[in-house]
């Protein structure tokens, strides 16, 4: 108990970086996931393709070969040089970007033809479609499962503790190898992800209940 | 002057053709019913007019635009055809207001209390003013569906069209959106529904098409079409309707 009193202020400046890397990182996962979906409905094929090859790789490569991959493997190159918070946003971004890209798909993909129908019959244009009509219905429906990826992507952050970036994981391996108090420095770490994730869980629930459509 | 011209207009989807060879005329202001067994490709001749189904081949000019020509602004031409569908496709996300007056303001331009206004007038005359600011899954079928008409209308269309209107309604509301149609024609709106109301169509058409197989089979003014079909498959769709 005292151990973990001892660590809290050095856990909560790793609890911090972790928050600031989650909240840019599914801020850019989510543009990221939205353009591809488009990508992947345009009626272009080699636009299809390219979203496609996309989301194969990142679903089809374990996260954290994804982090060595960008932190090490394109640091190596001579014209590329990341800081380590840097490559570890640009990475969790572009993993929940791929991820999230798809659930946008399905959201649009859920609903009704007889929308786009009417909408366009009014004179609206594809691209107005989906502005108005569409992506407001879809995102709403999307909403739990956007809350599914949001907390995975938060987790993920936990990951990056590899590349040396001083979040809450990173932050409770210090101090757990420096006190030998593994127990309780680990119980405090897990019980700050959790409260972290329960908050996530009600803000999407009361969303969820105001953004109902009737 | 007819306002629609319709010559040789062919659609497959695939291997299938749906609509073998239509030609028509329709003139301003007339009311024209299209009636038919379920098959003989009456929605999809519709859905042709406003290009929501990809012509295969023909043409159709519609309010002096070459709807078949993909050079045209066929966003500009749909403006002004209106159209309302079996499903109402009201949006849910949107108020019956909103669902109203988005058009106008979105792709006219018209100032938002402008739109509120003309938009309010539009849910009185189909008699939903006081729906206004509900939303369409609080409403009922009938309801909807005069929304929906209210929608198309607030586009200032020269033309409505009407895709199985009532096909989709419990039978006791069925009435009430005929009777917006009704009023409708009455205003001089020049209409073309596809329906299955032989009641209405008797009543309001200037003329009926009946439509099997892909064809025109025949089409005359209600009471001729409906007194004295002179093609047999008319006469035997007709016999099992009426």
């Amino acid at each position: 108990m005292e151990a973990a009193m001892n660590a809290m202020p050095y856990l909560l400046e790793g609890l911090k970086m972790t928050l600031y890397i989650f909240v840019i990182a599914i801020f850019f996962g989510f543009i990221i996931g939205l353009v591809v979906a488009m990508l992947r409905l345009a009626p272009i094929k080699p636009l299809q393709w390219i979203a496609k090859v996309y989301v194969d790789i990142i679903r089809g490569t374990p996260l954290l070969v994804q982090i060595f991959f960008i932190y090490f493997g394109l640091n190596s190159l001579s014209f590329i040089s990341l800081d380590n918070v840097t490559a570890g946003i640009l990475t969790v971004s572009v993993n929940a970007g791929a991820y999230l890209s798809e659930n946008i798909r399905a959201g649009i993909q859920s609903i009704n033809k007889g929308q786009t129908e009417a909408s366009r019959s009014l004179g609206f244009s594809g691209t107005q479609t989906m502005r108005y009509i569409i992506l407001p219905q879809a995102l709403r429906r999307m909403l739990p499962t956007f809350t599914n990826q949001a907390i995975i992507t938060l987790k993920d952050t936990s990951l990056l503790s590899v590349i040396g970036i001083a979040d809450l994981t990173q932050r409770g391996e210090v101090q757990a190898s420096a006190t030998f108090e593994s127990f309780a420095i680990w119980t405090t770490v897990g019980i700050m992800y959790f409260i972290i994730i329960y908050l996530l869980t009600i803000i999407s629930n009361y969303l969820e209940k105001r953004m109902v459509i009737r | 002057m007819s306002i629609i011209s319709v010559k040789h207009l062919k659609k497959s989807f695939g291997e299938n053709q749906v609509l073998k060879d239509i030609s028509t005329e329709i003139a301003e202001r007339e009311v024209v019913c299209v009636i038919g067994p379920s098959g003989s490709g009456k929605s999809t001749f519709l859905r042709c007019l406003n290009r929501l189904e990809e012509i295969t081949s023909g043409e159709v000019i519609l309010n002096g635009h070459n709807v078949t020509d993909h050079k045209i602004d066929i966003n500009r031409v749909r403006q002004e055809v209106g159209m309302v569908f079996q499903q109402f496709n009201l949006f849910p996300h949107k108020t019956v207001l909103q669902n109203v007056n988005l058009a106008p303001i979105k792709l006219k331009g018209v100032a938002k209390e402008e739109a509120d206004k003309r938009a309010l007038e539009l849910l009185e005359k189909v008699g939903l003013k006081e729906k206004a600011n509900n939303y369409p899954g609080e409403l009922s079928g009938g309801q909807q569906q005069r929304v929906a008409i209210a929608r198309a209308l607030a586009m200032e269309p020269k033309i409505m069209l009407f895709d199985e209107p009532t096909s989709a309604l419990d039978p006791e509301m069925v009435g009430e959106v005929l009777n917006v149609m009704k009023k409708l024609a009455q205003e001089g709106m020049t209409m073309i529904v596809v329906t299955h109301e032989m009641g209405f169509a008797r009543e309001v058409a200037d003329r009926v098409i009946f439509m099997d197989g892909g064809y025109i089979v025949e089409e005359n003014k209600p009471k001729e079409l409906f007194d004295a079909p002179q093609n047999e498959r008319t006469k035997s769709f007709l016999s099992k309707v009426l």
